[in-house]
């Protein structure tokens, strides 16, 4: 018989996406293995996590500041506060402030509109970034959707929304990925890739 | 295990894990039936960007034992990309993929229903369809899965239905005056938008008015999901990015 905390263990790290029913065993009995200590960071960790990390009230990114303020990328002066680049979700954000090339700050939707899935406007930050535009003086919003159906469709929404307020709106390139293969690439992707070419 | 090969249309897909993709397709030869696309969010070369919702595509599977087939690789015959260059077209695209994903079923062929899906979409694609070429679609789609819905005359007595027909999708469709006793469910609809829709269906290519329209998508999206048994996701979507 395994013993209950042993299960009870194995069944909360099921449910960790990308993890199944014999990796999360495997991640119970390494937990069990390792030093006390580090199974009680492990849990301090995850308690702090879920007690202090919140949304910007601002562009919903995550900070871990006191309720109601803003995170590091909006509270930052060298950013520039004219160019707001939108992205799906945290991961996103996090790839792009991995360039250091982007120097604005940052808005995130939390999901993109999603006509089968059943996820419209109403169900993402649009709203927030709408209202936003009337307190800031941004001049320029970058979607940075996927370059998928999705991420299209979410893009041309803004465009409709943002378009008419007077605010440039313009969209990441698409293309040939660097180090990518031209034999390879789907009929889309070089269309688009051509569609974009620029001038040497 | 058996590998075939078979000309398909990527109906949607739903990620698995870290790197695969389960994909909806409906194919010619088989109807439709769901593929397990192992490394499809990871693999640059396998599947590059192929796995979208609409693509036709020619498919290589493999049977497994249970419901779900392997998708081995594809070879994209069009991608239907302009589609993504307008949201209403994008809307109109991804609602014909779902209404095509409920009204197929599993291992049953339906070469008119997939043939009507391609030309729809290359319509789309080719920027040649108008509001109106939505309802044709429709109507078409629910035709060819024997759902057809009777606009002329009253589908209870065959008389014709008049200037205050009633529309019950539980019998059928439209419904004259003197049976509307009979159809307590049915609702009202306005002689001009049967009018519409029966010509549509008789083949007739003219545009409708935006009103008319409107009055028309509305009694189809109450007979489908009657018979759906629930409205479809894409049309609440439709409704709410304000595109017809």
């Amino acid at each position: 018989m395994t013993p209950d905390a042993i299960n009870r263990l194995v069944a909360q790290l099921a449910k960790l996406p990308g993890i199944g029913e014999k990796s999360a065993q495997r991640l119970a009995f390494h937990v069990l293995r390792s030093p006390p200590e580090y199974a009680r960071a492990l849990a301090a960790a995850l308690i702090e996590v879920v007690d202090r990390v919140k949304l910007c009230s601002r562009c919903f990114s995550l900070h871990d500041g006191p309720e109601g303020t803003f995170c590091g990328f909006c509270n930052d002066p060298r950013r520039d506060e004219r160019l707001v680049c939108v992205v799906e979700g945290i991961a996103d954000e996090m790839a792009i402030e991995r360039t250091r090339e982007f120097k604005g700050r940052y808005h995130v939707l939390h999901g993109v509109l999603s006509p089968l899935e059943g996820v419209g406007p109403e169900q993402l930050r649009i709203k927030e970034l709408i209202l936003r535009m009337q307190d800031t003086p941004i001049e320029e919003v970058i979607v940075a959707t996927n370059p998928d159906v999705e991420g299209e469709a979410t893009a041309l929404y803004l465009t409709r929304l943002l378009k008419p307020i007077g605010v440039k709106v313009s969209r990441l390139a698409q293309g040939i990925p660097m180090g990518g293969d031209l034999e390879y690439a789907d009929q889309a992707t070089l269309a688009r890739a051509l569609a974009a070419r620029r001038d040497l | 295990m058996e590998r075939f090969a078979d000309e398909a249309l990527v109906l949607g897909t739903v990620d698995f894990g870290d790197a695969d993709r389960i994909v909806t397709l409906f194919t010619r030869g088989h109807g439709r039936l769901s593929a397990f696309a192992a490394g499809a969010r990871k693999s640059k070369k396998r599947f590059a960007g192929a796995l979208e919702a609409g693509t036709h595509l020619t498919a290589r599977l493999v049977t497994t034992h249970g419901d779900t087939c392997r998708l081995d690789g594809v070879d994209v015959i069009r991608s239907f990309h302009h589609v993504r260059d307008d949201l209403a077209h994008i809307a109109r695209a991804l609602y014909c993929l779902e209404l095509c994903r409920e009204l197929s079923r599993d291992n049953q062929p339906n070469d008119a229903l997939f043939d009507a899906l391609v030309h729809y979409l290359g319509l789309l694609d080719d920027k040649k369809a108008g509001p109106t070429s939505l309802i044709k679609f429709e109507l078409d789609a629910l035709q060819y899965t024997g759902f057809m819905p009777h606009f002329s005359p009253c589908a209870l007595c065959g008389q014709p239905t008049g200037d205050r027909p009633r529309f019950d999708p539980e019998h059928g469709g439209v419904v004259c005056a003197a049976c509307a006793p009979r159809v307590p469910r049915g609702v009202a609809a306005r002689p001009e938008v049967v009018d519409a829709l029966a010509r549509l269906q008789a083949g007739e290519r003219k545009p409708l008015p935006p009103e008319l329209r409107a009055r028309s998508r509305e009694l189809l999206n109450l007979f489908i999901a009657h018979h759906l048994g629930r409205k479809l996701k894409s049309v609440e979507f439709m409704e709410q990015v304000g595109t017809d």
